[in-house]
């Protein structure tokens, strides 16, 4: 789709007048909906007020909360390690994305262009993201090892040297992260930008060929700037989801070495059930958690903004 | 809905590039299968090789039972199948039930009931981390399997929801009615007439929240704290500390922890890719 993906509450058509009923509901159907709108409130709605209570407060897992007011708050204000986990997130989030939407995108371009074995690479590239991630994070902590991991046995015999301690080193432990990131992420952008570039009507490019534009001119000057909607879309979604990812900084490195890939979900774990310190925990995932939604928010009204006349 | 483009991206350099990513998207797994043959010292020191090699499948017998005084692959497949099974069948059950009776109500009702969930989709799971941590303490559940499956219910519920609303707006209102006709009430008309017609889009939907839920890791590492209850994901990663320089065993939990996957993977493939366009829009 190449307009807002969120089109949910569909236009009162003539056809979904007859199959929805704009009069009083009958108990039944309240009383039907409300397992559903119980769990909401349960699993979402009351988890949310009890984090806040959590964060305004001081615990340590055991025994009552301590009300300590904005104490959390004001000392994450003047706390470095908090700020540099943000700052890991935010580039893991950013890079992830990037480097996914980048990778993604010429991958959809080759299939979407009958590059021959298409339905087989439709396949083949989906599969590291059905791969749990903690296997991912084990296989490719395993695969880096100087010396005995595969990725140096390979380095070395291509003569590049093979005791390279990617994970050992601070300055290069988040970009595994972020490579592993990319390696598992493709594949599912890879699927949604294909569907949106398979969208795109062939009369457009016929018309173009008609005049005179070769293959790669209709890529930049056709397929790209239709696909630009779904393509901001996925820009989204990826740094959201790599910003919250955990497993993967959390296994292969533990947060380590140090702090080196110390991102705001494992900083948060940290805190809580390490250090036992359930309020700075709880401030700092209110935090991150609001940055996310605003990100999300700005995200999509964005996007709605600009698919206006895509 | 293939579409032959008169653009034509056939070059030998793209034909490349995409058996590089080939090689690199698929080359790990079989890598993860050959090293859980192998013995640790060839491990160590002939990570590639094939031939000449030590084999030793012994890594699946130990990676199955696990080290003296830990926890096996055997434990935790067990749970894992707990947690799915609970999970996936209460969020695709309610989740049409609710779907198909959204579609039911006044436009008020169900406009609500949407935003609700929508808005729950946006909600950031570190900010659920600690709280469900704390209730599961207090009702001293934690470590309990089916507990996390019921947590699981609830996440994947909103976009379940979603998907599966999208489908049964399109449904035709014809077979409903012949249903009230038959004096049939909206329950039974749900579970005789709409489930059994609603395979293709459940299937999706179950398949893509059962990768997610098997796979999930950041709930379940904190969630079940005793060592027994973990599911395959939580245990992996215990692996890495439990056996140590055993790499081979690793390696063979690894293997039992993905061919399930990559098997069903390629059986269901199909559905699986209808589960992502259609989830894609709503995660």
């Amino acid at each position: 789709m190449t307009h807002a993906p969120i089109e949910l509450v569909a236009p009162q058509s003539a056809a979904i007048r007859r199959r929805t009923h704009p009069g009083r509901d009958s108990r039944s159907v309240l009383l039907l909906l409300s397992p559903a709108i119980a769990i909401l409130g349960i699993f979402f709605g009351v988890p949310i007020i009890d984090l806040v209570v959590t964060s305004l407060s001081s615990w340590s897992g055991v025994g009552d909360r301590t009300f300590v007011g904005a104490t959390n708050y004001v000392n994450l204000l003047g706390d470095s390690t908090a700020w540099s986990a943000l700052t890991r997130s935010v580039t893991l989030g950013l890079g992830t994305a990037i480097g996914i939407s980048i990778i993604a995108t010429l991958l959809a371009a080759l299939v979407s262009g009958g590059i021959a074995g298409s339905n087989i690479y439709r396949i083949v590239w989906f599969l590291p993201a059905i791969a749990p991630p903690s296997a991912v994070a084990v296989f490719w902590a395993l695969s880096v090892q100087p010396k005995s991991g595969v990725v140096n046995a390979v380095l070395g015999a291509v003569g590049l040297g093979d005791d390279h301690a990617w994970l050992a080193d601070p300055s290069t432990a988040l970009g595994v992260v972020i490579a592993v990131a990319m390696w598992q992420g493709a594949g599912f952008a890879f699927l949604i930008i294909l569907g949106a570039m398979e969208e795109v009507p062939v009369s457009t490019y016929e018309a173009a060929a008609i005049d005179g534009a070769g293959p790669i001119r209709q890529f930049f000057s056709i397929t790209l700037p239709l696909v630009r909607p779904v393509l901001a879309m996925i820009l989204l979604l990826e740094s959201i989801w790599a910003f919250n990812g955990f497993t993967l900084a959390w296994g292969m490195t533990q947060g380590g070495p140090g702090d080196a890939t110390t991102i705001l979900p494992v900083q948060v774990y940290k805190d809580a059930f390490q250090s036992g310190n359930f309020g700075t925990a709880a401030a700092i995932s209110v935090v991150g958690g609001v940055i996310l939604l605003a990100v999300g928010f700005v995200g999509h009204w964005l996007g709605s903004r600009t698919a206006v006349d895509a | 809905m293939s579409r032959r483009r008169t653009v034509r991206v056939t070059t030998a350099a793209g034909q490349l590039w995409a058996i590089l990513w080939s090689l690199l998207a698929a080359v790990p797994f079989v890598l993860i299968i050959l090293l859980a043959f192998k013995s640790n010292t060839d491990i160590f020191t002939n990570p590639l090789g094939i031939i000449g090699v030590e084999w030793s499948p012994q890594n699946f017998a130990e990676a199955w039972t696990g080290p003296p005084g830990g926890q096996g692959f055997a434990g935790y497949l067990l749970n894992s199948a707990v947690v799915v099974i609970v999970a996936i069948t209460g969020c695709v059950l309610l989740g049409a039930f609710t779907a198909y009776f959204a579609t039911l109500a006044s436009a008020r009702v169900r406009t609500a009931v949407i935003r609700g969930f929508l808005a729950a989709t946006t909600l950031p799971l570190i900010m659920l981390l600690i709280p469900y941590y704390t209730a599961f303490n207090a009702a001293d559940v934690l470590s309990q399997p089916w507990a996390l499956g019921v947590v699981y219910i609830a996440v994947c519920l909103p976009t379940c929801v979603l998907i599966l609303h999208s489908f049964y707006l399109g449904f035709p209102p014809e077979l409903r009615e012949a249903a009230a006709l038959d004096g049939l009430g909206i329950v039974r008309t749900f579970v005789a007439v709409v489930l059994p017609l609603s395979k293709g889009p459940i299937v999706a939907v179950a398949m893509v929240n059962g990768f997610f839920v098997w796979g999930e890791t950041q709930l379940a590492i904190v969630l079940l704290q005793s060592p027994e209850s973990r599911t395959i994901p939580v245990g992996l990663l215990d692996f890495q500390g439990q056996f140590g320089a055993n790499t081979g065993a690793i390696f063979a939990g690894l293997t039992m922890a993905t061919l399930p996957l990559i098997v069903v993977y390629l059986i269901f493939n199909r559905s699986i890719a209808k589960g992502v366009a259609l989830g894609g829009v709503f995660r």
